[in-house]
């Protein structure tokens, strides 16, 4: 087995910040995400044979961390998520105004989705992948991550009571306020 | 650390890592078509508090931990030359 080179571990340590806002994304649990991040690392670290440099290594590093996530959730028999009783985002939500969404609304919301609908929203809306690469990132068809973004957009709107794209007036949305959240 | 680690779960890592391997040209090309009426893009309420979201992420310290870790593997690989 080679050594593994200066300009790989380079690359690692760069790599760092971008695995961990994935990792917090998944987990949702900055303990949990670092502890996944230190897994990702030292199977990247044992595996670099298996990387071709010019490659991209984000996106090898993102489909060892998704992995040890979901085996992690199958083991743990899924209390991973929110074990901590972290989740207080299941209340109403403040709406939209003229646009400025507040950003721990914002959190709360992406919390309430699916695992498979925020990673697809993630990678796609944050983290810059292509739906190509996200698809191999998550081992699955181009159109399922179309149509996880799409449901996880449309959610998202949902909760956070956007009505759609580009309308962010108050009109409609004032009127669930007083309705919904009067106490 | 690495003892915890499974040979089944190494294999099974080691299987799809190959598959990512193979091409990424495919991504430029779909990063372009996403620039022109992207659901998610800056015109998007959603999409723009997802980067701001994720870029807060980003930009957090990372622990020394982190390097700390890298130093070890590096100390522990039985490939290293010693000099």
């Amino acid at each position: 087995m080679a050594a593994v080179s200066q300009s790989f571990k380079t690359d690692l340590l760069g790599s760092i910040p971008s695995l961990r806002a994935f990792a917090v994304s998944l987990t949702q649990n900055a303990d949990k995400a670092d502890d996944l991040v230190q897994e990702t690392l030292v199977k990247a670290w044992d595996k670099h044979e298996s990387f071709q440099p010019g490659t991209n290594l984000k996106a090898w590093l993102f489909t060892i961390l998704r992995n040890e996530f979901y085996s992690q959730m199958r083991k743990r028999g899924r209390e991973v998520q929110d074990s901590d009783g972290i989740m207080t985002a299941r209340l109403a939500v403040h709406p939209a105004q003229h646009g400025q969404l507040d950003l721990k609304d914002f959190r709360g919301a992406l919390e309430q989705l699916p695992e498979d609908q925020r990673e697809a929203i993630i990678l796609i809306g944050a983290s810059g992948f292509s739906y190509e690469e996200a698809a191999e990132i998550c081992g699955c068809a181009v159109g399922t991550i179309k149509s996880r973004v799409s449901r996880a957009r449309a959610r998202l709107q949902e909760i956070l009571k956007i009505s759609g794209e580009d309308e962010y007036g108050p009109d409609a949305i004032s009127a669930q306020v007083t309705g919904s959240n009067a106490a | 650390m690495r003892c915890v680690l499974g040979a089944a779960r190494v294999l099974e890592i080691k299987g799809e890592m190959k598959d990512m391997t193979k091409d990424t040209s495919a991504g430029a090309a779909g990063r372009r078509r996403a620039v022109s009426g992207d659901p998610l893009g800056p015109n998007s309420e959603i999409g723009r508090k997802l980067k701001q979201y994720y870029d807060e992420l980003v930009s957090d310290q990372v622990p020394d931990r982190f390097a700390q870790l890298l130093s070890q593997l590096e100390q522990a690989d039985p490939a290293r030359k010693k000099d």
